[in-house]
């Protein structure tokens, strides 16, 4: 099953003609995701890597209706504009690979994607994979092997690494998911241990977070529901102090944040704490009862 | 991104916020003390708060006075900060003062507008003592604050008659700076009922989205450009700057010379769990140019309290053939003697490893030190190599 994307999804890429967003058509391609258009306003009816180039979104679901994901490659700037237009002409899922969206744009993007049930990932996510199936993204398929773990971290590199250690110890993903390292998200944790609970093909949840936001602590209730366990590896307890938050943020967050906070909300609802990557197998292990 | 308290000010002027006269004074700018009328307070200018506890707001009742107390905070440090200027602005007497503030409530995922008629004191004391005492009110994102909800929040921080349309002005006024200029906070406290019958913004602190200054030229206009706002730089962290690094100095013996940031804050974390030390915090960022990559081993190797090299890339976006032919061509042109025990995998790694391979037969005492692991060896075990080499060196 797979969760978000599988063999069969059909993807489009918008900003296809940028210079990452080519090259990593054709890797994507290379791996099997049936990618069915692109669009870049103004460069309609050329082609990438053989994909059609499209003016609009909705010119290219006039052609390919059923495509279910649309991945973002555009500058910052024009970001807010392409998720509300993948929005507008029906997608389901947008994969937002820009990084530094600004934060008032992401939080009205948030809630046009609500009201319409859509879910947005990202942004500066590197995307995700469904190991053998497809990848809609930059993520390295090197390291990624076909398995029944789930795994969803905020950082791109930390998703390689939970890959890396997880098939080291004979463990493969069922499907990675990177939410993505900008301050304001898409889905957060919460929204893809939902996803991973639902799917048959999920045995276990590797859940990889760092200091700073709270999405950490605000998936932590959700993990004591879950019928599958949850494996979480938190970084930045050695990491020197940064910013302080103003009052008012303060006011709203209290102490949440911290790498101690986090922990203690994880482990409180029944996660078990990986302090390195190494252990994370190991405690698959113990959770599956092997 | 903070802004200082003159800053801030200088935008709420622009935007209609009203704030007391005050003129701005650094080592080099005393005549400006011709222009104020007396008595003024004097307030040091610094990112951080506390500073009324620390000594760094005082009265002054005359030019000699103020310039007293100028020059002893001039070049004091507050936290990581020097003190580079103060604000001299105009002493009234205060009524009472109350709390105003437009931030993102992250939990929320919304904007929200935090009153409290306690200002002017700790606000989080406040917050977590008489929670009955704030008022929050959420806007949907990109909606704007109305005046009658203005005259709603001024009516219910006690204000009435003229005060009251004064303070809902002013709440309406904080709100469209808060969103047109893209801020995660503006907040006024206090704001201050002087026993005049003015009303006045005492304090600003405004913290803006850095993503989104590329569309507010008029910040550029105020002199307000990105900065380095976390304390002073270290030498090395300077010339990082310089070269759009992302660099932090600690006080450790191994240089980290990781991909992105999420690994660098885990690579400091593991260096530690197996009792290293690391000398830094450092990111590549998303696809770095060679250039840049030979600019951070250079922070590293330069830096005389490492004696070792942990390095780790793992190609995604970026790739391996670049990071190959840059820790090459820096080997080669500085000749290193620190150990770097490093690992590759991912995008291009192939093309990386053929890279390293053709420099080891070229000049095979000069990469002696030198070792690159794969995808293979667990990360650990390349992080307990790098302490053990690290170890040997003392």
């Amino acid at each position: 099953m797979s969760i978000i994307i599988d063999e069969n999804t059909k993807t489009i890429i918008q900003g296809i003609t940028g210079r990452n967003a080519s090259l990593h058509t054709k890797f994507m391609l290379e791996y099997g995701t049936k990618i069915v258009g692109g669009v870049t306003p103004g460069k309609g009816g050329q082609e990438v890597a053989g994909v059609k180039v499209y003016d609009t979104v909705a010119e290219c679901l006039s052609e390919v209706p059923d495509a279910a994901v649309s991945s973002i490659w555009v500058p910052p700037q024009f970001a807010k504009d392409a998720i509300l237009e993948a929005i507008d002409a029906g997608i389901k899922t947008v994969v937002v690979i820009t990084e530094r969206i600004p934060i008032h744009d992401m939080l009205y993007v948030r809630d046009a994607a609500k009201e319409r049930g859509v879910m947005v990932i990202g942004g500066n996510t590197p995307g995700l994979i469904s190991p053998g199936k497809a990848l809609v993204g930059m993520l390295p398929k090197i390291t990624f092997r076909p398995g029944r773990i789930g795994t969803v971290a905020r950082s791109g590199a930390i998703t390689y690494y939970l890959a890396n250690s997880l098939n080291l110890a004979g463990f493969g993903e069922s499907t990675s998911v990177g939410l993505g390292g900008d301050p304001i998200l898409g889905a957060n944790f919460e929204d893809i241990l939902k996803l991973f609970e639902g799917d048959s093909e999920t045995d276990a949840v590797v859940m990889a977070g760092e200091i700073g936001g709270v999405y950490e602590e605000l998936a932590a209730p959700y993990i004591r529901k879950m019928s599958k366990p949850v494996i979480a590896y938190i970084t930045g307890k050695a990491a020197p102090q940064g910013k302080r938050l103003g009052h008012a943020g303060a006011i709203i967050e209290g102490d949440m944040g911290t790498a101690k906070s986090k922990i203690e909300a994880l482990s409180s609802n029944g996660a078990y704490i990986a302090e390195t990557l190494s252990e994370i197998p190991e405690l698959v292990k113990k959770a599956l009862g092997g | 991104m903070r802004l200082y308290e003159f800053e801030a000010k200088r935008l709420f002027k622009k935007h209609g916020i009203p704030v007391l006269d005050s003129v701005l004074v650094d080592e080099n700018s005393f005549e400006e003390l011709e222009k104020v009328t007396y008595p003024v307070v004097v307030k040091a200018q610094t990112f951080i708060g506390g500073r009324g506890k620390a000594g760094l707001i005082k009265p002054a009742d005359n030019r000699k006075d103020a310039e007293n107390k100028i020059k002893n905070m001039l070049g004091r440090k507050h936290g990581a900060f020097e003190i580079k200027s103060v604000l001299v602005e105009k002493k009234v007497e205060v009524e009472r003062e109350v709390y105003i503030a437009a931030t993102i409530d992250r939990l929320e995922h919304k904007p929200v507008l935090i009153l409290s008629n306690k200002g002017g004191i700790d606000i989080e004391e406040t917050a977590r003592q008489s929670p009955d005492a704030i008022f929050k009110y959420y806007i949907n994102p990109g909606g704007k604050v109305l005046p009658f909800f203005g005259r709603k929040c001024a009516a219910k921080l006690g204000f009435k008659g003229p005060l009251l349309n004064k303070c809902a002005g002013i709440v309406v006024k904080l709100y469209s700076l808060f969103l047109n200029l893209d801020c995660k906070l503006v907040e006024i406290n206090p704001l201050a009922l002087t026993k005049t019958g003015g009303i006045f913004a005492l304090d600003a602190k405004v913290n803006l989205d850095e993503d989104a200054m590329f569309r507010h030229p008029e910040l550029k206009e105020l002199g307000i450009t990105a900065r380095h706002e976390v304390g002073e730089l270290t030498e090395r962290e300077k010339f990082a700057k310089s070269k759009g690094i992302p660099y932090v100095d600690l006080d450790g013996d191994i240089g980290v010379f990781p991909g992105g940031a999420g690994f660098g804050i885990a690579a400091i974390d593991l260096i530690q769990y197996y009792g290293g030390k690391p000398a830094n915090f450092m990111d590549s960022g998303g696809a770095p140019t060679q250039e840049k990559l030979r600019a951070m081993l250079g922070l590293l190797i330069e830096n005389p309290r490492v004696k070792a090299i942990f390095g780790a890339r793992f190609g995604g976006i970026s790739r391996c053939d670049d990071w190959a032919k840059a820790l090459v061509q820096y080997v080669k042109e500085n000749r290193p003697e620190k150990p770097m025990i490093m690992r590759m995998t991912g995008n291009m790694e192939e093309e990386g490893r053929k890279i390293l391979e053709q420099a080891k037969r070229d000049e095979p005492e000069l990469f002696k030190k030198i070792k690159v692991y794969s995808v293979d060896t667990p990360i650990e075990e390349v992080i307990k190599e790098t302490i053990r080499a690290a170890a040997e060196c003392k």
